[in-house]
């Protein structure tokens, strides 16, 4: 026994510091990180491009080099273009999709949980919304600009509409989620109505709310710059229109470096929120 | 007194056939008595507990509660489900606290209130921890806690160390028996494990399928015993418990005799 001990010893003492740790072989991505991967690649297509223009591969007409990018953006950022200073186009799009997200969160969560709650609210919006929902946006927009006019209302109700289908059924899968032991258990534990729905059914559906906000702040995104290249006098998608008249490509790209950080900005700001409200998701 | 007279339930089935799932059960759970269903799965024993629990009406039959109709789930009968109900954004204390702050209680009282029920089942310390991070065993003992916050008349509970490991389980029916004898809340309890029943029970029912009934029914002191002795092996090791075992496994396994349906058996 001894014996055994102290042979063993020797050949533990090194390797007890530095263990061989091992795991079981994963089988698809299994939580790898990918950041720097990403990072690298990014690079590379910078770099690239920066090859291409240096080149002259492509003429710079068609694609300006980064150099020139840069140097219309920070033009843009002192003098403006088409009217109106960068901030301004910004602050136009950004109050266009921060109104709309609003409206489409305020009518939608409610009414996605009242659809599934109550079969007759359920029943009387579901024909509505089931038809609207697959169209894309732009399908409506005439419409919206013969109603409300060209003015910001039109804009508004176009992209309010595009938001308010997804969050609102994502806050009705929320409740359809909903375990019905946890209903049972908060109703033996002496729950009122009132009670089981802020208490129980409201943080239960808040996950599926949040990843419906998510998708209805990307397709706000994507009508709100359509929107903006149809229909307006200011905003970003109305930039990269002017300066699709004139062919300059290198404002067209200010404009979608300027849309790509702020979705961007908005996606992250998302996932925040996320990690603050609903910090247990997939732990339970 | 919890009084269940004639109960009987109906389900469609989805292929619309008719499932009889629990066929004129009676049954009486007394002040601080331990009642235990015992019977193989499909023979209608959380269909019962369901129905006393007010989750599921009865298709025939009553219950009542000190007199009170049973008709719908009720702060009066605490609930331990076999898979933790415990909410994931609230912490232990908070979970515990839950029927409290249903019923009004100020948060400081109710605060108070959990950390004495948290003592009591072992988890002081755990407060402010959130339910995943911790064990099976120990979530089931919030569960416990949280049920008896409100301080029920009954407590219901089905198949609640059904999902723990072997050892667990000794340990939390040590500390079901303590709750019980600390307590001296009256307890239904469902479990398909003989042993677990025996140990537990001051009445045991064996329940059958199709239709779900109730076949026989024992009267038990080890429960008591262990609750004053606190010998495990002075239980295990008594004729009366083999004896009882075999008898009872027995009546489970067997297709059973249909002249003793719904007769009681003698101890
Ligand atoms: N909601 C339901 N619909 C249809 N049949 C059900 C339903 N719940 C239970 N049953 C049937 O009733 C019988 C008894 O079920 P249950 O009470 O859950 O049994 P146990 O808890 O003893 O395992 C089973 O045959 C089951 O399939
Ligand atoms: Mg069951």
């Amino acid at each position: 026994m001894t014996d055994l001990a102290s042979r063993g010893a020797p050949h533990a003492a090194p390797t007890a510091a530095h263990p061989k740790r091992v795991r079981l072989h994963p089988f698809g991505l299994d939580g790898a990180p990918t950041l720097l991967i990403s990072l690298t690649t990014g690079a590379a297509l910078i770099g690239l491009w920066f090859l291409v223009s240096w080149l002259r591969l492509v003429p710079p007409l068609f694609l300006p080099g980064p150099e020139e990018v840069l140097t219309q953006f920070l033009a843009i950022l002192d003098d403006g273009y088409a009217g109106a200073t960068l901030g301004e186009h910004v602050s136009a799009s950004l109050f266009r999709i921060s109104t709309a997200a609003l409206l489409a969160a305020s009518f939608g969560i409610p009414l996605g949980l009242a659809m599934g709650l109550n079969r007759w609210v359920k029943g009387v919006f579901d024909t509505p919304i089931e038809f609207y929902w697959p169209l894309p946006p732009l399908a409506y927009l005439p419409l919206m600009i013969i109603w409300l006019g060209i003015g910001e209302l039109s804009k508004i109700v176009l992209l309010t509409l595009a938001m308010f289908a997804p969050i609102c059924l994502s806050a009705q899968a929320g409740v359809r989620s909903l375990p019905i032991e946890r209903v049972n258990a908060a109703l033996s534990l002496g729950a009122t109505r009132w009670q089981l729905f802020l208490d129980i059914v409201l943080p239960s559906a808040l996950p599926e709310i949040l990843t419906g906000l998510r998708i209805g702040i990307g397709v706000g995104w994507s009508t709100l710059v359509a929107a903006e290249l149809i229909a307006a006098t200011r905003g970003i998608g109305f930039m990269i229109m002017s300066a699709s008249h004139f062919l300059a490509a290198d404002v067209v790209f200010v404009g979608i470096g300027v849309i790509a950080a702020w979705a961007f900005a908005f996606s992250y700001g998302m996932r925040l929120l996320e990690r603050a409200l609903v910090p247990w998701k997939g732990k339970s | 007194m919890l009084h269940v007279h004639n109960a009987s339930v109906f389900f469609s089935a989805r292929d619309g056939r008719v499932v009889h799932a629990l066929d004129r059960a009676t049954l009486d759970i007394d002040a601080n008595s331990v009642v235990v269903a015992l019977g193989a799965s499909g023979c209608g024993k959380s269909t019962l507990l369901n129905a006393i629990a007010g989750f599921l009406p009865l298709s025939d039959g009553s219950i009542t509660l000190d007199g009170q109709p049973v008709d719908r789930p009720g702060a009066d009968r605490g609930v331990v489900f076999q898979k933790d109900t415990l909410l994931p954004w609230k912490s232990v204390l908070d979970n515990v606290a839950l029927g409290l702050k249903f019923a009004g209680v100020p948060a400081r009282d109710r605060r108070e209130r959990a950390n004495e029920l948290l003592r009591m089942v072992g988890l002081d310390g755990f407060a402010h921890s959130a339910p995943h991070e911790l064990s099976g065993g120990m979530r089931q003992r919030v569960g416990i806690a949280r049920a008896l916050a409100t301080d029920p008349k009954i407590l219901l509970m089905d198949e609640p160390f059904g999902a723990l490991d072997s050892l667990t389980r000794e340990q939390m029916q040590e500390l079901l028996v303590d709750v019980w004898a600390r307590t001296g809340k009256r307890i239904f309890f469902i479990t398909h494990s003989i042993e677990e029943a025996l140990f537990l029970g001051t009445t045991v029912v064996v329940m059958s399928p199709r239709p779900g009934r109730i076949v026989a029914r024992f009267d038990l002191d080890f429960v008591r015993r262990f609750a004053q002795e606190r010998d495990v092996r002075a239980i295990l090791s008594d004729p009366r418990f083999a004896e009882l075992y075999d008898e009872i496994r027995n009546l489970v396994h067997r297709p059973h005799d249909r002249s003793h349906e719904g007769g009681d058996r003698p101890q």
